[in-house]
């Protein structure tokens, strides 16, 4: 079984694509309607919410919370469908002295779990300060986790949050090949065998393929959260970049006659450009606002965003992407070999 | 020991191969100026942020026209004579050492000409000439290099664009920010970092090429 990496990476791809896109998202709150009120007010809040089962669960249970001992129970809930009701609060008087105040509306039923919609509702000082006997309640009982396998759901992200899987693992495995191209040209200097170019120049082809796959996916991802295929991002457009320097790769192999001075040569500039790689990708967007996660003060991955459901996807299709780059940069690595061995002859 | 006793030998070479070619440097400086006033022409008063970036795009382009020749203009026989008298190292190393020098100094006057023509919004002068050094030794390092590439190549002029402009923008990018700092376009708390980034990757680079240099030498 000399193939077993080859079987290996294209079983973690296959599930990475199946076990990615076919688990449900954990059922959530999209939005809520009205979204002003003033403290003492009796309101009825339209919820809509995502994947929930409204009509099937019994316990339905509903809060708008200020702080962790201040709740307001709902008074009535009306189920219109699976995905939609309405629940009725009774708002107290508030006694501190801000002018307004955002609330946080949690959901709950034994289906679905608990849902929450921090900043649901804004809540303004009161024109009349007749009270009306409304009251805190400074506990929620008892909550359900989420049934089942889920991804979580964030708001922005939505479905798209799959895309981690998909996004990440290609620009990953892409720095992994470069990185690999990057030794065998190193070998290549030092033993002057052709095989060792060809080696390099097979992984890159591959990393640059990636590369590529690595910007669409990321563009597509950019459509839905951010507004736009192209978002001006500093990691964007240092991406953009890494991939010309790569691209000037092909340009400087194409323009050699003598296939020893252009391995040397081409092998020289692969160490120099993935040197810079690292600053282009790393280094630089650090010193920008950046949109993407972990750069220019946006927290990184991690937390709530990556539980363990995504990580169980996650790590393998790094390694599944990995893998079958490898697999089909020995392909390609074949390829210019027998190559090579038709012009001999 | 005998690679150090090359190194000033082979710069003083270069200061007379430079002195001898006075078309060349001549070339250089006249470039400066005509740009400083197409540009000055197109704007008349230009606002700190843009006369930040068009500072550097001036400098990148006449660093370009000054690196490229490095190698090209010793052709052939010559370049042959000189690797049978000297260390490849010293070569590389006396070539990077005469072009940030001589980028220091066409990025100085860049900024001479320039401040004075289209008024002068640096507020923090050491920073500045901290960056202009910083960046001409990266910049010098890149395009000495790729000019070394570009001339195993045929078409070593269309080469030279499309390896080195990718190439500088790490360093670039960092130096408009530091920059942007001396000019007061923005405040950083963090700008002694971006200097030793910036610090860095030159260091990086300048490594890079003395260990590389001598494969790409030999033919």
């Amino acid at each position: 079984m000399k193939h077993w990496w080859k079987i290996l990476g294209a079983v973690l791809v296959l599930y990475a694509l199946i076990a990615g896109l076919l688990i449900p998202l954990k059922p959530g709150i999209l939005e809520v309607a009205p979204e002003r009120t003033q403290w003492g007010n009796t309101i009825s809040l339209q919820i809509k919410a995502y994947n929930s089962h409204f009509q099937e669960a019994k316990e339905l249970k509903a809060w708008l919370k200020l702080d962790s001992t201040h709740f307001v129970p709902t008074s009535h809930i009306k189920v219109l469908s699976n995905t939609r009701l309405t629940a009725d609060f009774r708002l107290p008087i508030h006694q501190m002295e801000e002018q307004s105040k955002e609330l946080t509306l949690i959901l709950d039923n034994e289906i679905d779990g608990y849902s929450l919609l921090p900043g649901a509702i804004q809540v303004t000082l009161s024109d009349s300060t007749i009270s009306r006997g409304f009251l805190w309640s400074n506990d929620l009982g008892r909550i359900h986790e989420p049934q089942g396998l889920t991804f979580p759901y964030r708001n922005i992200l939505y479905e798209t949050i799959r895309n981690l899987f998909y996004h990440v693992p290609l620009w990953f495995a892409m720095l992994i090949l470069l990185f690999i191209s990057m030794i065998y040209s190193g070998l290549y200097l030092k033993s002057m065998n052709t095989k060792y170019d060809h080696a390099a120049l097979a992984l890159t082809q591959i990393g640059i393929l990636y590369g590529i796959l690595g910007l669409i996916t990321g563009a597509i991802w950019a459509r839905w959260t951010w507004g736009d295929w192209w978002s001006f991002d500093v990691k964007q457009n240092m991406s953009a970049i890494a991939m010309l320097i790569y691209l000037a790769y092909f340009v400087l192999r194409s323009s050699f006659e003598d296939d020893e001075v252009k391995a040397r040569v081409s092998s020289v500039y692969n160490i120099f450009a993935f040197t810079t790689l690292i600053p282009l990708l790393f280094v630089i967007p650090r010193l920008y606002d950046s949109l993407h996660p972990g750069n220019g003060g946006n927290p990184g991955l991690g937390g709530e965003d990556l539980d363990n459901t995504m990580r169980m996807v996650f790590y393998p299709a790094i390694i599944g992407f990995t893998l079958l780059g490898a697999w089909l940069a020995n392909l390609a690595y074949r390829y210019l070999r027998l190559e090579e061995k038709h012009l001999e002859e | 020991m005998e690679t150090i006793r090359q190194i000033p030998i082979l710069i003083s070479k270069e200061f007379l191969l430079e002195w001898r070619s006075k078309y060349a440097l001549g070339g250089i400086l006249l470039y400066v100026m005509s740009t400083v006033f197409i540009v000055y022409n197109g704007f008349i008063r230009v606002a700190p942020p843009t006369w930040n970036v068009l500072f550097w795009i001036m400098s990148l382009f006449t660093s370009v026209n000054a690196v490229t020749k490095s190698f090209s203009r010793e052709n052939g026989n010559r370049q042959l004579y000189y690797y049978t008298l000297a260390d490849p190292t010293a070569v590389i190393f006396s070539k990077i050492t005469y072009n940030s020098l001589l980028l220091i100094l066409l990025n100085l006057l860049t900024y001479l000409v320039f401040g004075t023509v289209t008024g002068n919004p640096v507020k923090d002068k050491g920073l500045f000439f901290l960056a202009i050094i910083l960046g001409s030794l990266g910049m010098a390092v890149i395009l000495t290099f790729i000019s070394a590439i570009a001339n195993k190549a045929k078409n070593s002029a269309t080469l030279m664009a499309i390896l080195g402009f990718p190439l500088m923008i790490p360093v670039l990018v960092s130096l408009i920010k530091i920059t942007a700092n001396a000019l007061g376009v923005i405040t950083d708390t963090s700008v002694n970092e971006d200097i030793w980034i910036l610090l860095a990757i030159d260091a990086i680079l300048w490594a890079l090429a003395y260990i590389l240099f001598p494969f790409l030498w030999r033919d």
